[in-house]
């Protein structure tokens, strides 16, 4: 076993919140509630493909500034920006009384205002780090793009037909402090991702097979990559051969990542709750009720060290909880901001999350997965007649109103009589209605997996790191 | 912040670089139905800074490259350790050389629209809710984004260019309670406050939102003629923007060639005509954007990409386009609709796929006719690959402007499966 270390905590930002101490202090004086945020997020995005190397400091959820959320009376209002020059902050105040408060004015010709209570704080204070075995941020560039390079070429060199394999291998180092009368937070966290992806041609068409690696971790999941390289160009060998498939419902065995996709997309959207509070989201009615199978039981979980959605405390300093969603089939539970738990009157669950200080928090998912169960996927594979194996998810468009699904798979693998044939369709479109596809899952592996290597969106923005996964599942669905 | 810089680079001897800055201030509205959730405001200054480290490998002449970013608090010390980092990590970014583009004019761009920001929140929210007045079919939420930038471009190669852009930018969802509980998304954008186009947009999808509460689900497959509108026309024809670039076709993931004819062989429907148009007046290297041909009846009259990529496939470089603008059809949609067809208005996730070219999604709402009676449907899904099927497409002669398109407001393809 190697030995863990603990991610640093900014020095910058250690120094910059005395300064912010003393605004909250001069902000407690004018509204009856404050509450600041510090952020600095700062990492690097390796890649090596054909096209050349290239290392750049990471940009989507980095960057260093703080947003300060004011309750004024009616409801509330944020400040973001990231000028820490002390002559700027002097200034804030009057800029949030004469630019921000006044907006409501403008508007109210057609517009009410949504009336929150004072938020009410327990006394708390910590500060945490997340654990890693070695640090990128001590990593020479040199020994990073030596390593990418040798799996890019192995990849490269794996079969005529390949045409490039891209690697990359990013990490984001995190850290934060939320202040407010009652609330002294501090947490350093570390997750590094990275992906293997073989490009292959058949002629004017292209295909490519991505495979990722990722953890609350640092630079020893570039050790992970190696061992992708051989299974991922053997499986883009085979998608330029790939033909659609007919469409129709289909016995599947979902391997990991898809369910990982059906558990955030199809469901884990629709139970967070500022849709309830919209009255966008069906799962409100189903609270209590039955969903899914009685073998299904999820999760929503932030608080141990399990995959790059953790955290300690979100970005409204509600500290990070373990949240069960279904257990055995019956739907307990959805997740949470501040200000939805308000409106609605419910424990804050800690999944107020922002894409950085910039950003509006909402309520988001974070380590989101089905628990494993008894069979293994040998078994799976062999109780079905005539099915697809479905691997190798590529992206997903929650609906929380109907509880419609669309996932895209990039990888969908015929079984005839238990056994694979070796025929592979691409790109499958998974589609159906949510409760029909969990209430069809009869079979859940005994393997457990998540994988956290791209980001979440809200619609079609507000970026947040995630995880999801758990085990293999056996249900029915539609396919096109 | 950039006169920092400068000297830093200076004392650092660092002969080759590029520094992109941009300063925002915007304000941002949170609506749940007609009441306002919450109001934002923000300040922020980004400064990217791009390092490039020339040396030979093997007789090669070679550019290697690190971009970094820097903040405002960064002290001499943070940002002199930032540049050395970055020039030793370019040494091992190797790439073959390439030269960086030098000053140029900027060719009669002009895109600066100015207003004030109270008006603009003001006008825009009035419209977002104008038509608001229906108690069965209304706006569940909206955002509302109003942003001005100041962009500015600096090289070692003598670029030294700055503009002003404004975007009002958000997006809403219509909810219609009377049938089946049904929402739909949609979102908005321009550069000037533009009451009268968000007003349509918003009658347009309460409409949409109307009838999806009505859809019944489709239960015939098989191979139709489909009529794709809205925003997902835009996401179809963007395969020749994306297949047209340096970066695509340097590494043979794309199979264009200049001067070629590459949306089919055998066109027998409409043959494409495209432009690149050009959202800001320069690039992110300094490079003069223009508007420019891309297709002309079909052939390749421009690749499009960095000074990196072009240099490699030897064509000037233009800058990396996203926008496109194509010339309509000469038929209405009402002609489109003969016989049996499938006009899908909106898709739960709409995906092209600029690798293999086919594209696909479930839909939320489209309106089947089987030849006599037209009902509207939801939850079937289309697919197809655009390799194989744009040698028979129309487009229609009505048109849209959406961001990043204007052009044809639908589009209809035969033998899509669904």
């Amino acid at each position: 076993m190697q030995k863990k270390i603990k991610s640093h905590f900014s020095e910058s930002l250690h120094k910059f919140k005395p300064l912010m101490k003393e605004l909250l202090d001069n902000l407690l004086t004018r509204y009856e509630y404050i509450s600041i945020l510090s952020q600095e997020s700062r990492g690097n995005v390796y890649r090596v493909s054909k096209s050349g190397i290239s290392i750049a400091d990471s940009v989507l959820l980095a960057g260093k500034g703080t947003v300060i959320k004011i309750y004024d009376k009616k409801g509330f209002a944020e400040y973001s920006f990231n000028s820490f020059d002390k002559e700027f902050i002097k200034t804030i105040p009057s800029l949030i009384e004469d630019r921000l408060v006044p907006v409501d004015k403008f508007i109210t010709k057609c517009i009410n205002h949504n009336v929150y209570p004072v938020p009410h704080e327990e006394k708390i204070t910590f500060s945490k780090a997340s654990s890693m075995i070695i640090d990128p941020e001590t990593l020479d560039d040199n020994v990073i793009i030596e390593k990418l390079t040798s799996i890019h070429n192995k990849g490269l060199n794996y079969d005529s037909r390949i045409l490039d394999c891209t690697v990359c291998f990013q990490y984001m180092h995190t850290d934060k402090f939320f202040l407010s009368a009652n609330k002294d937070l501090e947490q350093s966290l570390v997750w590094s991702t990275g992906f293997v992806q073989p490009v292959a041609s058949s002629g004017r068409e292209t295909h490519y097979y991505h495979q990722p690696v990722s953890g609350l971790a640092g630079a020893e999941i570039l050790d992970d990559m190696m061992k992708h390289v051989a299974p991922s160009c053997d499986n883009v060998l085979k998608l330029i051969s790939s033909t659609a498939i007919t469409p129709g419902e289909y016995d599947v065995i979902c391997m990991p990542d898809v369910t990982g996709m059906i558990a955030h997309e199809a469901f884990g959207h629709g139970v967070e709750m500022d849709m309830f509070v919209k009255d966008r989201a069906l799962a409100r009615k189903y609270i209590g009720k039955r969903v899914a199978s009685d073998i299904v039981t999820m999760h929503d979980k932030a608080s141990d060290e399990i995959e790059a959605g953790s955290y300690f405390f979100d970005d409204e300093g509600t500290i990070s909880s373990d949240t069960l969603i279904i257990k055995d089939g019956i739907l307990i539970n959805g997740i949470n901001d501040i200000q939805t738990a308000m409106k609605l009157n419910v424990t804050p669950t800690g999944n107020g999350r922002r894409e950085s200080y910039e950003r509006k928090a909402y309520t988001r998912m974070t380590n989101t997965y089905f628990e494993p169960g008894n069979n293994s996927i040998d078994d799976m594979i062999a109780s079905v007649k005539d099915g697809i194996l479905l691997e190798n998810a590529s992206c997903g468009m929650e609906d929380p109103k109907n509880w419609g699904i669309q996932c895209m798979v990039n990888m969908a693998r015929e079984i005839k009589d238990g056994k694979l044939t070796g025929k592979v369709y691409s790109p499958v479109v998974l589609s159906g209605y949510v409760p029909d596809l969990l209430q069809s899952i009869t079979m859940i592996s005994d393997d457990f997996h998540l994988s956290g290597s791209g980001c979440c969106g809200k619609g079609y923005k507000e970026w947040v790191k995630v995880s999801d996964g758990g085990a293999a599942i056996k249900a029915r669905v539609k396919l096109s | 912040m950039i006169q920092k810089i400068l000297h830093l680079l200076k004392e650092n001897n660092i002969r080759t670089y590029l520094i992109n800055t941009d300063v925002e201030e915007s304000h941002e509205l949170f609506f749940i139905k007609k009441n306002l959730d919450m109001k934002r405001m923000k300040n922020v200054s980004k400064y990217e800074l791009t390092i490039f480290n020339d040396f030979e490998k093997d007789n090669v002449k070679m550019r290697g490259s690190a971009t970094c970013q820097i903040y405002p608090d960064m002290s001499y010390e943070d940002i002199d350790s930032k540049i050395k980092s970055a020039y030793y990590a370019a040494s091992f970014a190797t790439n073959p050389y390439y030269p960086l583009p030098g000053p140029e004019e900027s060719s009669g761009y002009n895109n600066s629209s100015d207003f004030v920001t109270e008006d603009a929140i003001r006008i825009m929210t009035e419209a977002l809710f104008a038509d608001d007045n229906s108690s069965d079919c209304f706006i569940n939420s909206a955002e509302l984004f109003v942003s001005k930038h100041t962009h500015c471009t600096i090289s070692s190669e003598g670029v030294n260019v700055s503009y002003s852009y404004n975007t009002i930018e958000g997006e809403f969802v219509a909810q219609c309670i009377s049938s089946q509980d049904v929402e739909t998304y949609s979102d908005f954008y321009c550069e000037t406050p533009d009451a009268s186009a968000l007003r349509e947009k918003v009658t347009e999808v309460l409409k949409i939102t109307r009838d999806r509460s009505i859809a019944t689900k489709i239960n015939t497959t098989g191979k139709i003629k489909a009529i794709i509108s809205g925003q997902y026309v835009y996401d179809l024809l963007g395969f020749y923007l994306n297949r047209s670039s340096a970066s695509m076709i340097y590494p043979k993931y794309s199979d264009f060639k200049l001067n070629e004819q590459v949306q089919n062989d055998n066109i027998t429907g409409d043959s494409l005509n495209i432009s690149l148009t050009a959202r800001y007046p320069y690039s992110s290297e300094g490079i003069a954007m223009k508007d420019l041909p891309l297709l002309k009846d079909g052939i390749l009259n421009n690749i499009h990409g960095s000074s990196r990529f072009c240099h490699y496939l030897n064509v000037k470089p233009t800058g990396v386009y996203t926008d496109i603008k194509v010339t309509p059809g000469t038929i209405s949609i009402n002609e489109m609709k003969k016989g049996k067809y499938l006009h899908i208005v909106n898709f739960s996730d709409f995906q092209m796929d600029a690798l293999s070219g086919r594209f696909g999604g479930e839909f939320r709402l489209a309106y089947y006719c089987d030849g006599e009676t037209v009902i509207p449907v939801t939850g079937g899904s289309v697919s197809g690959s655009i390799l194989e099927l744009s040698d028979n497409i129309h487009l229609s002669s009505e048109t849209q402007k959406i961001k990043g398109y204007e052009g044809p407001l639908a589009i209809s393809i035969e033998n899509i499966s669904f």
